[in-house]
């Protein structure tokens, strides 16, 4: 891999993680009450990293392949069992793990097969922002 | 094991992917159109409406996340996969191969697992 790229794809990686942390700030929420100063605090930071996770992703797309940033988007994934455990004492099973290694290699395997017209005209879905 | 309470508020979580799938189908419809100036791109029924679904994602996630644990929230969102590709092969005339086909097997084999093991 190119130097350049590896800055790159630890940018892509500091994004995602920060992503990730819109899931806490939900989480936050939907213990508040709705509407409530906090809840609203809450959503104002749901707001704020998906804004910052979005102008991050359209600027990492120029440097790094679709695909590869597509195939990177699955560590969401471990994000949310990390943060599942540390924040809220999720519980962590045999099942849930092997459940969630599926998943990634699905994600993987799914941009990974992106044939290159298809990553085109991903790639022409920079301007309309999130790239779920 | 899933209880009808989680299984509710997993689909409540679904619900709001699918939503959020439409709403990246309208953006890119917005965006294949041309308009007569740069503030028309993003102030149009087309564009407010999708960002107005976009929002209302968000509140059902919130919601959701009263009952389903955050470590599952990644695991659904992958279904997304799936609905962006129904909606490119039926809107967007993309095609399928078979290495995406056993990709989403395996996305929604994993979810299965998860939701019956985990």
């Amino acid at each position: 891999m190119k130097k350049g790229n590896l800055k790159y794809l630890l940018i892509l990686h500091l994004m995602l993680m920060l992503y990730s942390l819109s899931g806490i700030a939900s989480k936050w929420a939907a213990e508040e009450t709705f509407l409530s100063v906090r809840f609203c605090l809450c959503y104002a930071c749901i707001i704020a990293l998906l804004g910052v996770y979005a102008i991050g992703w359209q600027q990492i797309i120029k440097h790094l392949p679709l695909t590869t940033a597509f195939a990177n988007k699955s560590v969401t994934i471990v994000w949310g069992v990390i943060w599942g455990v540390l924040v809220f004492r999720e519980a962590v099973t045999v099942g849930k793990v092997i459940g969630a290694v599926m998943v990634i290699a699905g994600v993987v395997l799914f941009a990974k097969a992106e044939p290159k017209k298809d990553s085109e005209s991903m790639a022409e879905e920079k301007e309309t922002g999130d790239p779920q | 094991m899933m209880d009808k309470k989680m299984l509710l508020y997993s689909g409540i979580l679904l619900l709001g992917v699918l939503i959020g799938a439409v709403s990246q189908v309208m953006l890119k419809k917005a965006a294949m159109r041309t308009y007569p100036s740069r503030i028309r791109e993003y102030l149009n029924p087309l564009v407010i409406f999708a960002y107005v679904l976009f929002v209302g994602t968000t509140f059902l996630s919130i919601f959701a996340y009263r009952v389903i644990p955050l470590s599952m929230g990644p695991i659904l969102e992958a279904t997304g996969y799936i609905y962006v590709t129904v909606f490119g092969i039926t809107l967007f005339h993309e095609k399928i191969n078979r290495q995406k086909l056993i990709a989403l097997f395996l996305i929604i084999g994993g979810i299965v697992v998860y939701a019956l093991l985990g």
